[in-house]
């Protein structure tokens, strides 16, 4: 890099910038994300006869039912993050710290699931879970444990756990990277000093390790505010925002306000971002 | 350490721009080189127009017809974007947004000056789109069920309601996310049960009973997971699809055309302004009774030319359109956001 900007430029050409590395792949988002989403956003002030309009917005700000799906996306999204932190956490724990030789094994099988397309992954929970799939089949015939078979599908507990099974290894990976981190001897020096595992634990390692979890919690969370497939599968009487605005596209060809929609629950996405950075910076991680 | 230079770097971003404008080469291209681009539905729907249209087409004129897969949606979208170019120079579409193209004026009309197989279209067909288009197949929203399952079937719209609502059977309906639910259930059961499209209150009483024993599918093969899995015994579904999943090796898959008459679910074909004049000539392959023919018997649908002769097999499986009832899809898009509204709030997601 010294070389660079030490030897002067053959006459006629300028040394390239170090900048200028990063020109590419700024101009590809400006392109591909930043005027799209401008455009996207105008769009949704954009009135039905020309000129500016809010009244998208108010709709759906001061609409119950458009309130009520707002407060269920968010709802949705914070559930299986917490959930799969919940979950993921001792898995990651465990590869670190427990797994060994195995560890290459646990990743293995954290990551397969995310090789099959996401469709396939949720027809396989229609399979599963289906009135006469695997999981009835077994609890009333196989087992007799049932006299008639569980309504198990196209509920909102079904498509919170098909999320969770396909967000939980980003949650354990990001909380495994920094556990990794984490410098066993703090540990060691707390138990010397008289802590409990327990103690230890919860005043040592779970702090050092927030970081990773805040990661993995802005990762799932993203993710799932803005899943589409899995609730249109198996959504179960779930309505959150991206169902509206597929709705809007699809259906009602309403694009300004899928454009509004789309504003607010971008929006969503970046206060919750920030919050979790807040969270997590003030807990110490 | 390699120095890059300025040149070197615009030298570099000129060659890639070059390869990214190559990219855009076959479509200029196209309307000098007797090229067009043609939009068909993926899977066994783009084999069939391949083998039925695009073939007869490329042999006829000697052109190429270059297959874009997508949606109605997505296709109208992308004419709206660029309707002085469009990027597609014919377009398969649903009525409801075949209108929309119409009365965006973003499409031709349809003559037979300009289609002389047009002449064997039933009117009804052309006029449902305004003369902006034609349909030229269609399925039948009807009663799909397993037979292994449901021995008697229901017969009508009505008794379907009755036995779902009772918890005879568990339906499998089109989720309003679905974007011909506003004509295959909303307005044919409302309409079925002595509503119709400026009263569709019948239809939500009818929800409202069923609510317990229902599940939504989000597409086509949604449905049929329902009811390979036995997540649902029965549901509302369209005729030729299910004679396909039949053919696929699902022998315990039937249809029923309700005895209100199931709605017809129209495909209708339109070429937006400013696409190659060779359009035509392949929109009129469309509408050719032989290639419709051939197409039905791929498909399991329904087609339009009024000399289309069916074999044996599909004869009995094509509910001829008179036997259909025919929405009024101009009427119904005027209140079509209404009506999802109103299944947002009272039957959720």
């Amino acid at each position: 890099m010294t070389e660079m900007t030490d030897v002067s430029p053959p006459r006629g050409r300028t040394a390239l910038r170090p900048w200028m590395l990063v020109l590419p792949a700024l101009l590809f988002l400006a392109g591909f994300f930043v005027a799209p989403l401008i455009d996207n956003g105008a769009r949704s002030f954009l009135g039905e006869e020309g000129g500016f309009t809010l009244a998208r917005y108010w709709q759906l700000l001061s609409d119950r039912f458009y309130l009520g799906v707002i407060f269920e996306t968010v709802a949705l999204s914070a559930g299986v993050t917490l959930i799969s932190a919940l979950i993921g956490y001792p898995v990651a724990y465990f590869l670190v710290r427990k797994a060994g030789k195995w560890s290459g094994l646990v990743i293995f099988l954290l990551i397969a699931p995310l090789l099959t397309s996401i469709i396939m992954r949720t027809f396989g929970w229609q399979v599963l879970f289906a009135r006469r799939g695997l999981v009835n089949n077994l609890l009333v015939d196989q087992i007799g444990l049932l006299d008639r078979p569980l309504r198990l599908l196209n509920t909102p507990e079904i498509a919170i756990a098909a999320l969770v099974h396909v967000l939980v290894p980003f949650m354990v990976l990001s909380i495994a990277s920094v556990l990794q981190g984490v410098d066993r001897r703090l540990e060691e020096s707390a138990q010397m000093l008289g802590a409990g595992r327990v103690r230890t634990f919860f005043e040592v390692t779970l702090p050092l390790s927030l970081d990773g979890v805040g990661t993995g919690a802005i990762l799932v969370f993203m993710i799932a505010n803005g899943s589409f497939v899995t609730l249109v599968l198996l959504g179960g009487g779930l309505q959150t925002l991206p169902l509206l605005i597929y709705q809007q596209f699809n259906t009602t060809r309403d694009f300004g306000m899928a454009s509004a929609m789309s504003t607010i629950l971008l929006v969503i996405a970046l206060v919750c971002l920030w919050l979790q950075l807040r969270l997590v910076r003030r807990q110490g991680g | 350490m390699t120095k890059l230079t300025r040149r070197q770097l615009l030298g570099t971003g000129a060659a890639l721009g070059t390869t990214l404008a190559a990219g855009a080469l076959p479509r200029m291209a196209s309307a000098q080189s007797g090229e067009i681009t043609v939009t068909a539905f993926g899977g066994v729907w783009e084999e069939a127009v391949r083998s039925c249209f695009v073939a007869p087409f490329e042999e006829k004129t000697g052109a190429k017809a270059n297959v874009s897969l997508g949606g109605p949606a997505q296709w109208l979208a992308q004419v709206e974007a660029d309707p002085s170019d469009p990027p597609v120079d014919m377009l398969i579409m649903t009525p409801d947004l075949a209108l929309a193209a119409a009365d965006a004026d973003l499409v031709e009309d349809f003559t037979v000056e300009k289609l002389p197989n047009l002449a064997e279209i039933p009117q009804q067909f052309t006029d449902s789109v305004k003369g902006k288009g034609t349909i030229f197949d269609y399925g039948v929203g009807g009663i799909t069920y397993n037979k292994q399952v449901v021995s008697e079937p229901p017969k009508s719209f009505a008794e379907f309601v009755d036995r779902v609502a009772d918890g005879e059977f568990i339906a499998s309906l089109p989720s309003i996310s679905y974007a011909v639910t506003p004509i295959m259930l909303i307005w044919a059961m409302a309409e079925a049960l002595g509503g119709g499209v400026d009263n569709v209150d019948p239809f939500f009483e009818a929800m409202a009973k069923m609510k317990d024993n229902v599940v939504f599918w989000g597409g086509p093969n949604d449905f049929f997971n329902h009811l390979a899995s036995g997540e649902a015994d029965l549901g509302i579904y369209f005729d030729g699809r299910t004679w396909n999943h039949y053919d696929s090796g699902a022998e315990w898959i039937d249809f029923i055309n309700p005895e209100e008459g199931g709605s017809l679910n129209g495909v209708a074909v339109q070429i937006p302004k400013n696409a190659d004049p060779l359009a035509w000539d392949y929109v009129n392959e469309i509408l050719d009774a032989q290639n419709q023919a051939k197409f039905a018997k791929i498909m399991n649908y329904g087609v339009t030319n009024r000399n289309v002769t069916y074999d044996e097999v599909l004869a009995p499986r094509v509910t001829p359109w008179q036997k259909t009832v025919f929405p009024p899809y101009a009427r119904i898009i005027e209140v079509r956001n209404e009506w999802v509204d109103r299944w947002n709030r009272e039957i959720g997601g």
